[in-house]
């Protein structure tokens, strides 16, 4: 019950909806106490032959103006309760994905986005159904079990009450007992359930090796076993599960049973009249459903619990990267140097870079090349703040970048990645992704920078096609394409391209970089790349390896110190050799 | 998560239910007993408030006490309430299981027709769409047939069982109280009518908002960099408060239509038997007992209708659900299977192809006339770009695609009429990508093919050098490996990828060449290995490092799915063509690298 205490900031910011919820379904539990007594009075007139036309309409119109009263007031409170839990699964989406959007992509290495997507589902889903049917069940089974009791009580016949009352202990150990078991049963068959599907994961993404060495057979008998095994693993939740109502049914019987038999005898002594024996058994089926519901509700909080305690220790990490008390909130600009003595990413002891310092002049164009795993992105990413370096400084026009504020540090810098990442929007809307307001003249003016604008009027609505899934599949040197176009439209003074030229070929990318040098004159460019051709025209060539830089300078210097950049440049004037079909050279 | 929208979605059509049904018919005798159970569990649990009746009217009104026939009331009564109760037990537990085992087969079924599709499905199908189709899918529909279907079967059994009994009691009152079918009838058309499309649309802007969620988060890099959190948290605002509105909308018409209009409808049937009993009050004596039993009767039955008007959401899922696992079951897809009876062997291993073109589009050729011979034992390396049709080579190779242009021929035999089992048995591939699986070093090499021991397994780790470094892992050959393999190197889990080539013995080897770096020590390893395990086998090799292929009996060169050049290592280098530029500027390159 906890949780209802851990909701309380919810319920005290709706305080005027629950209290209105909580006092209609007492109402309704009220007035549900009517119909019953209307019954018991037309059976005893019956009985003792007392029954008159007027009596009969009274009694008639009673339990109709009952009728109209109750739905009215049992869809209010359900418009107030549950339109409550849904507006609290709105404000905590709302809140998660504010969270997200601080988090630095540290947490994105840690955490998986499957497990965030379930989150906003799954554990907003039950947070969702603790606030609704929970407090109903709660406030529900309370408020019903105390006036249905103390009516049949004191209206009645408190011994009668007790006597019959006596086998509901019994019915709340049964209902706990056999919730305790269903739980643990319950976790044993969630994780068969996650095993098999673990397992067709993996069969399918390592389709080929299955195929190539015969594993069908032995995958399909895997499967076959695991699937018994979600079988067997229910059929012992089933065992407990198709126990529940039928011994809630025997207890209910029973008590049935005992009112019965003892409210015969008090018939006999004249201590109770046949028309309350019927009211009260009809008290009697309006006290099932509290019972059970709270066996119910005992299920409802314990889910919700475990999940609002994982949403709040989610909501609870505070962003790595964040504005330092000092920022300052003025967009940089001029040289950039790098003064890093060393840097290793959070979840790994190894150092990625090491001893890095180099300067590059505000409008000039730098190159970084290296293999893969070098740490080319991270020197890229450093200077976004995606990471902060720990051991070392980045500056720009003399500015150490931590003290700059995020928003404004960012302002200063374009940044195409590595894995050309477009939304499931149209070409223009992705184009114009840092500034939404763009004019279609400018989405136009930065495609045809990117070479992109003839490759999109090819396009079935041209800058109006969908992208992704539900639209057409670009080809990787197109997504690289648009995704430079997107970053030149920021109109920063630095643009970082990593290695976003890789999947175009070597013509367009020669065109690119000519636009791109008419384009930025006077701002500063920096490229990552693989590719050497891309870099030949840089004001500084920066060489990494393992972290290091091996070798630096321009392009006619390091082909001339015949070091590892000319080493690069031979191999890949080999395979664009080998591309363009080893025509003459 | 984003793979469940807008394009995934299936719409159900009338012919979805009855073949989801016909999955029962395997079970025949079961459903017959459940439901035997069911309805004598019906009938015992029908009866309780007649034997009440029974005690009001003879004996408690005229005051008439026999202990005898108290005393079997009372057992009478109580043995119909733990009877009722039993038998509940069975009947619910015998549908459960039934429902469980009925998705079991499904989901086996589903597994086999996802074992034998073509592998171009595979490359246009998200993991996950599978995946989910495969667990989810099914799960929604076990719901269907456990709760819907058992809930649904029982409720209506215990409608009909209470108008049965009702009729017993007072055929004309019985006969008023008919009404109620039709208006509950109607109730139940409106609701489904008006809370469909909610329904629909609730379901669409979920997955909508899964979708956006979803993007975020992976585009949050993206998003960050541009600055441009405020404009999603707005978007993902209007998407969640959308998402809000449709949700509420659900919630009002449950309200309007779901159980407190059943109470209404509840008490005017009370009105009208009252009434009933009243008017016939005034004329002639009336039956107290009999009243009695038709107010219990008529409290329980609403139970099971607001029962069954709460699953009809489920029920609508379900559908959608089995619509999406019948897609998938009638896929035409198929992987390429033996073909005649003659079941050649693979002795030598003679490899020809013969003018093979291949298209994946049947547009574009990605192979053009595509011709030439491994003897016993040779290596044909096959050098080329990326795209150059090299893979599709091997795609061919090993069956996964079918050829319809040309001809394989392995020892004289067309490709299509081997088993699938002698070639997986004669025939090792190694992938670009080592893919290894969840589980331990030993079961990686041995990948469920039982006729692998572990001293198989332990030569053929040593055969390509994989012993040393298995060894010194912390629990050797039982050192248990991650998703993936993630706790190796690159250059292990290639080493462990050749033993597990190597331990099914094979006569021909296709090796897909890696291209990714490993340092140098493993390289070593790598390439020695490749040495040894080529000798003796024939050998298609494709290359990317022309210097571990120099010893090739057959060099191809490929380009723009063209044989442009053939020959060995020597007479290519002396034509001086494509490959002599890429020998010389890849041995320029590896001099200087030293």
């Amino acid at each position: 019950m906890r949780v209802f205490i851990d909701l309380l900031w919810f319920f005290k910011r709706n305080r005027s909806r629950y209290l209105g919820g909580i006092m209609l379904l007492i109402a309704v539990s009220l007035l549900s106490l009517i119909p019953p007594k209307i019954v018991g009075i037309v059976v005893n007139q019956l009985a003792n032959h007392s029954l008159t036309r007027d009596h009969l309409l009274w009694a008639l119109a009673a339990i109709f103006g009952t009728a109209v009263i109750t739905y009215g007031i049992r869809y209010w409170w359900r418009i107030l309760l549950y339109g409550g839990s849904i507006q609290l699964a709105t404000d905590l989406r709302t809140q998660l994905y504010h969270h997200f959007t601080l988090m630095s992509p540290q947490f994105y290495h840690q955490k998986r986005i499957g497990d965030l997507m379930a989150h906003c589902t799954n554990d907003v889903q039950a947070i969702q159904e603790t606030a609704g049917d929970g407090v109903l069940t709660l406030v529900d089974s309370i408020t019903t079990g105390t006036v249905v009791i103390a009516t049949m009580a004191l209206a009645i016949s408190w011994k009668l009450t007790v006597i019959s009352l006596l086998p509901l202990p019994v019915m709340a150990l049964a209902v706990s007992h056999y919730g305790k078991l269903l739980h643990k049963r319950f976790a044993l068959a969630q994780r068969a359930f996650s095993d098999i599907n673990d397992r067709v994961q993996e069969y399918i993404s390592g389709i080929r090796v299955v195929r190539s060495f015969g594993q069908e057979a032995w995958e399909r008998k895997n499967f076959v076993e695991l699937s018994r095994d979600v079988v067997a693993k229910n059929v012992a939740v089933a065992r407990i599960d198709s126990l529940f109502d039928p011994t809630i049914s025997v207890i209910i019987g029973f008590s049935y049973f005992l009112s019965i038999a003892v409210g015969a005898l008090f018939v006999v002594h004249g201590t109770l009249n046949i028309g309350q024996l019927t009211t009260f058994t009809l008290y009697q089926g309006q006290l099932i459903w509290p019972m059970l519901a709270f066996g119910f509700l005992f299920n409802i909080v314990e889910r919700g619990s475990a999940s609002y305690d994982r949403v709040q220790s989610l909501l609870t990490i505070a962003p790595n990267v964040k504005d330092r008390p000092d920022a300052i909130d003025v967009t940089p600009n001029g040289d950039i140097s790098y003064r890093i003595e060393e840097f290793h990413y959070p979840e790994t002891a190894l150092p990625t870079l090491h001893q890095i310092h180099f300067t590059i002049h505000q409008g000039q164009t730098l190159g970084i090349v290296g293999r893969t795993g070098t740490g080319k992105t991270t020197l890229m990413r450093l200077l976004l703040r995606e990471f902060d370096i720990e051991n070392g400084d980045i500056e720009i026009g003399g500015v150490s970048i931590y003290h700059l504020t995020l928003k404004a540090l960012r302002q200063a810098i374009a940044y195409a990645p590595q894995d050309d990442f477009l939304f499931s929007a149209t070409i223009a809307e992705n184009i114009a992704f840092a500034r939404a307001d763009a004019s279609e003249a400018d989405i136009e003016r930065f495609a045809r920078v990117a070479q992109m604008h003839d490759d999109i009027l090819r396009f079935p609505q041209g800058y109006h096609t969908m992208v992704g899934e539900r639209g057409v599949t670009l080809s990787g040197g197109q997504k690289q394409r648009i995704s430079i176009a997107r970053a030149l439209l920021q109109d920063a003074a630095i643009l970082l391209l990593d290695d976003t030229l890789s999947a175009v070929d070597a013509r367009t990318e020669s065109e690119i970089l000519d636009e791109l040098k008419k384009n930025r004159a006077g701002r500063t460019t920096v490229i990552a790349t693989h590719r050497l051709s891309a870099v030949k025209h840089a004001d500084l060539i920066v060489v990494l390896e393992s972290g290091k830089i091996v070798e630096h300078g321009t392009h006619q210097e390091l082909v001339a110190r015949h070091g590892r950049y000319w080493d690069m440049y031979q191999r890949q004037q080999l395979e664009n050799l080998v591309t363009q079909g080893g025509g003459p050279s | 998560m984003s793979a469940e929208s807008a394009s995934y979605q299936a719409i159900p059509s009338s012919r979805t239910f009855p073949r989801l049904l016909h999955y029962l018919a395997p079970y025949r005798r079961q459903v017959v007993l459940s439901l035997a159970i069911l309805l004598a569990a019906t009938a015992t649990d029908v009866f309780q408030p007649i034997l009440i009746k029974i005690f009001i009217d003879r004996y408690l009104i005229p005051r008439y006490f026999p202990e005898n026939i108290m005393i079997w009331l009372g057992i009478g009564y109580m043995g119909l309430v733990v009877t009722t109760s039993l038998l509940n037990v069975f009947q619910l537990l015998l549908f459960q299981i039934l429902a469980l085992d009925i998705i079991q087969r499904l989901r086996v079924e589903l597994f086999d027709k996802v074992q034998e599709m073509a592998l171009s499905y595979f490359d246009r199908t998200p993991v996950g769409v599978l995946v989910s189709r495969i667990t989810n899918d099914t799960e929604a529909i076990l719901d269907m047939f456990m709760t819907v279907l058992s809930s649904f079967v029982q409720n209506i059994t215990m409608l009909v069982g209470i108008l049965i009994a009702m009729f017993a009691l007072d055929a004309r009152l019985a006969a008023l109280c008919l009404v109620l079918i039709p208006v509950i009838i109607g109730v139940m058309v409106l609701y489904q009518k008006v809370s469909s499309p909610i329904f629909h649309q609730s379901r669409m802007r979920l997955a909508l908002l899964n979708a956006k969620l979803n993007e975020s988060l992976a585009g949050m890099p993206v998003i960050q960099s541009m600055r441009q959190e405020h404009r999603l948290r707005q978007e993902f605002g209007d998407i969640n408060e959308a998402y809000r509105r449709i949700r509420f909308r659900n919630t009002q018409i449950n309200g309007l239509l779901l159980r407190p209009l059943m109470d209404v409808i509840y008490l005017m049937v009370l009105m009208l038997v009252l009434g009933y009993f009243g008017v016939s009050s005034f004329s002639q004596a009336v039956n107290i007992g009999v009243l009695y039993a038709f107010v219990t009767y008529l409290s329980r039955f609403f139970e099971p209708v607001n029962n069954m008007l709460q699953r009809m959401n489920f029920f609508q899922q379900a559908m959608v659900s089995a619509e999406r696992v019948f897609q998938i079951l009638d896929n035409p897809s198929a992987a390429p299977k033996q073909e005649g009876t003659e079941d050649p062997r693979i002795h030598l291993g003679q490899i020809r192809f013969e003018d093979v073109s291949f298209s994946y589009d049947g547009v574009t050729d990605v192979l053009k006339h595509i011709s030439f011979t491994a003897n016993p034992g040779q290596t044909v390396a096959i050098v080329g770009h990326t795209g150059s049709g090299k893979s599709s080579i091997v795609n061919l190779l090993m069956r996964f695609y079918p050829i319809e242009r040309g001809r394989i021929l392995i020892d004289g035999a067309d490709l299509q009429m081997f088993s699938n089992d002698e070639l997986r048995q004669k025939i090792g591939l190694v992938l670009q990508d080592p893919f290894l699986f969840v589980g331990d070093v030993s079961s990686n090499i041995r990948l469920g093919n039982e006729n692998i021991d572990q001293d198989k397994i332990l030569k053929a780790a040593q055969f390509v050098q994989a012993a040393s470094f298995i060894e010194k892992l912390p629990a050797a050959y039982h050192a248990p490996i991650g998703e993936r393999g993630a706790t190796l190197s690159t250059g292990q889990r290639q080493l462990i990828s050749f033993a597990r080539t190597m331990a099914i013995e094979p006569i021909v080897l296709v090796l897909d060449e890696a291209t990714a770096s490993v340092d140098t020590e493993t390289e070593e390893a790598i390439q020695s290995a490749l040495q040894k395990m080529r000798h003796g086998r024939t050998t298609i090799a494709i290359a990317h490092r022309l210097s571990t292929i120099q010893d090739a009996d057959l060099i191809l060169v490929l380009h723009h799915g063209e044989i442009v050049e053939r020959g060995t290592h020597q007479e290519l280098l002396s034509r001086e063509g494509l490959y002599h530029k890429m020998y010389l500027l890849q041995q320029g390159g590896s001099s200087e690298r030293g």
